[in-house]
């Protein structure tokens, strides 16, 4: 068995042997791919929903709360797989980018052509440069507690400010029917969705506007120390789903 | 055939095992199975029609009578291009008698039934007040509202007024066929910011949106090339555990995470601070519940005082008798001339009334009925039993209220004078079935 070689020992495989291998990475990868656009879009969907869906929805209380806790889930469980494994420091790019292109998918094709909103209502939010920090922290430091504390925390601190250069601009105040809204508010107003009646969207419940006018800081912090768990309980989850066992046949 | 397996002590031996020979009077093709399930396919696809209900039946029928009752809906107009604004006006009564498993209407959204937003809302109002988000409602209070809609998607549309109740679920408004004419691409939407910005709504940071991700995404798939050019899986695998760990993850690749720890965040607060310079203004979401109080009575205004006695549904004959205290305090003689509830219009054929522009309404044109059809005079109070029938009782699903935990209905009299005065009262009462 392979994993029983000593660096003596170890020969790199040549020839036939590398190609196969090689052709082997290629279709785990594009299986890899499929896999998590569609899953981790469809886990993205049904728990973090209408939070990423709309830009109405998209306030500055549970936004930053709910969607790292939830994006944080399945990069965590693809690390443990990756890295343990393979020493592989790309489990959480790899599937923030998938959930990217799945999400882009979903809104140009389901929300646009076939249910008519304009792409700008629907756009997604991104976590890319969250997961790449994650990606980073995990391969320098090889050490889940680290990576969960100082990962996972930036994870969920750096989307709040990594987004506002794509929502920041539909905060901007318009007045509409007596009252001050933002363009974001008018998109959830003009475009008229049937089964979304205002009173459905969770905006600022809670008491954190106690604190003053610093909402956001407070949920980011609050989702960091959410995701250093959330992190470690994922990468548990990642670890007990996969399996080497096929590896030690060859 | 010869197979091998192991016994219980781990010793493996050999053995033949024979199948059963079979014998097939036909080959079964693979492709045959597909054809069919193709041609099956096909059939379902080409037979498909389009979806022109909105699920306004569905609701039970208790809530459809004892929530919002609307009358008086009128559209500006049916048929109209792309960019024009076309308005829906009308009233609508909140039932005193709501139903106890229904939470009180502490927030109601007044909403239009569409597929998509093949039009957009513009203004809305509610007694006269325009509002942009959901409203708190009185049982027993009377309102007016306005609603101006723009058309954006050519085509043919069954739309409604309706009210979305806060864990109640929509009541639908009377519906009508709109008919989009023009070229989607004319449509315009442009809205002004306080700051006196102009901005299309329909491309408004689109272009801003796409960059950003395009450039997060370029850095994230550097990131995975960087990785996925060199052998992955298999070569790692047996590398990391022959103990070359050191060689999976080069001193250059250390330098390159080492960058993305310090970058990223420094990236990202850049950026950042960029976007919240250049939008200083900017304002948190906005989300209340406006509160808009009811008009004067339109309904039950102590004019003509009604109190039903008793209510009773014939299910083989589909009609509903109610008996009806009726008190006319007004100085001219009235007559009943219409009953409803639910959205369906009972009419009364020996007393028209004048004609309600409810387009499209579900009308029984000849369903309601009186014992005693002869004018209310002036101070007299009548005992009147009246009769609703119609097979819409059925058709529209509101004969289903026998079913229902709650099994009372409400709806709304018209009566009119000799002059055309109109005047209106809600009804409700306890349903007692009648099988035979």
């Amino acid at each position: 068995m392979s994993a029983n070689l000593s660096p003596r020992t170890f020969r790199p495989y040549t020839g036939e042997k590398a190609r196969i291998a090689r052709a082997y990475d290629y279709l785990v990868l594009v299986l890899a791919l499929f896999l998590f656009i569609g899953s981790f879009h469809l886990h993205f969907a049904l728990t973090v929903g209408d939070w990423d869906f709309w830009v109405d929805w998209k306030d500055r209380q549970w936004w930053p709360l709910v969607t790292p806790l939830i994006g944080i889930t399945f990069p965590a469980a693809v690390q443990a797989v990756l890295w343990t494994n393979f020493r592989l420091p790309l489990g959480a790019t790899l599937c923030v980018a998938c959930l990217s292109i799945g999400t882009w998918i979903a809104r140009v094709f389901a929300y646009h052509y076939w249910n008519y909103f304009p792409i700008n209502m629907v756009m997604p939010s991104t976590m890319l440069p969250s997961a790449l920090f994650l990606d980073a922290v995990l391969m320098l430091s090889n050490s889940l507690t680290i990576t969960a504390i100082f990962g996972g925390s930036a994870f969920a601190l750096l989307f709040y400010p990594s987004n506002w250069p794509i929502f920041g601009m539909f905060h901007l105040p318009v007045e509409a029917g007596n009252s001050q809204l933002t363009v974001a508010d008018m998109f959830g107003f003009q475009y008229i969705r049937t089964g979304m009646p205002e009173y459905l969207r969770i905006i600022e419940r809670g008491t954190l506007r106690t604190y003053g006018q610093i909402a956001t800081p407070l949920s980011a912090f609050c989702s960091a120390l959410l995701c250093t768990l959330m992190y470690t309980l994922w990468w548990h989850i990642g670890k007990w789903f996969a399996t080497t066992r096929y590896l030690n046949r060859i | 055939m010869k197979t091998t397996t192991q016994n219980n002590r781990g010793e493996i031996f050999a053995k033949t095992i024979h199948f059963p020979k079979v014998i097939t009077k036909q080959q079964h093709n693979p492709l045959n199975y597909l054809l069919l399930l193709g041609m099956i396919f096909s059939v379902y696809i080409l037979s498909m029609q389009p979806v022109w209900a909105h699920g306004e039946k569905n609701l039970e029928p208790y809530v459809r009578m004892r929530t919002i009752q609307w009358y008086d809906v009128q559209w500006s107009k049916q048929q109209f291009n792309v960019n024009d604004e076309v308005s829906v006006t009308g009233k609508f009564h909140v039932a005193e008698d709501w139903p106890i498993s229904v939470p009180k209407p502490d927030a109601a959204f007044l909403n239009i039934s569409t597929p998509g937003p093949v039009l957009i809302r513009t203004e809305r109002y509610l007694n006269g007040k325009p509002f942009m988000n959901s409203v708190a409602l009185q049982p027993g209070g009377d309102y007016d509202f306005k609603v101006v809609l723009k058309g954006r998607l050519p085509g043919r549309y069954h739309i409604h007024p309706f009210f979305n109740l806060l864990d109640a679920g929509q009541v639908m408004g009377p519906g009508v066929w709109l008919d989009i004419a023009g070229d989607a691409a004319n449509f315009t939407n442009d809205i002004q910011t306080i700051g006196g910005k102009s901005i299309n709504m329909e491309t408004y940071g689109l272009a801003n949106g796409i960059f950003w991700h395009s450039f997060w995404a370029f850095l994230a798939t550097a990131w995975l090339l960087w990785w996925v050019r060199r052998p992955l899986f298999i070569a790692r695998y047996r590398m990391l555990h022959a103990g070359l760990e050191e060689e999976l993850v080069t001193p250059l690749d250390r330098n390159i995470g080492k960058a993305i720890l310090v970058g990223i965040p420094v990236l990202v607060l850049v950026f950042y601070t960029m976007t919240v310079n250049e939008y200083p203004k900017a304002i948190p979401l906005q989300a209340s519940l406006d509160q808009i109080l009811p008009l004067s009575a339109k309904v039950n205004t102590g004019v003509v005082e009604v109190d039903t006695t008793r209510a009773e549904y014939r299910v083989a004959e589909r009609t509903m008798t109610m008996s009806l205290k009726i008190k006319n305090g007004s100085d001219k003689p009235i007559q009943i001339a219409e009953f409803a509830t639910g959205g369906v219009h009972f009419l009364n054929k020996a007393a028209p009334a004048p004609k309600q522009n409810d387009a499209d309404s579900v009308v029984a044109a000849e369903g309601l009925s009186l014992d005693n059809a002869t004018p209310i005079q002036p101070s007299e109070q009548r005992t009147v039993l009246m009769t609703a029938g119609d097979a819409l009782w059925e058709s529209e699903k509101l004969d289903g209220l026998i079913n229902d935990p709650d099994s009372r209905i409400g709806g709304l009299l018209f009566f009119y004078d000799t002059e055309g005065e109109r005047y209106v009262s809600s009804v409700t009462a306890a349903v007692i079935p009648k099988f035979n």
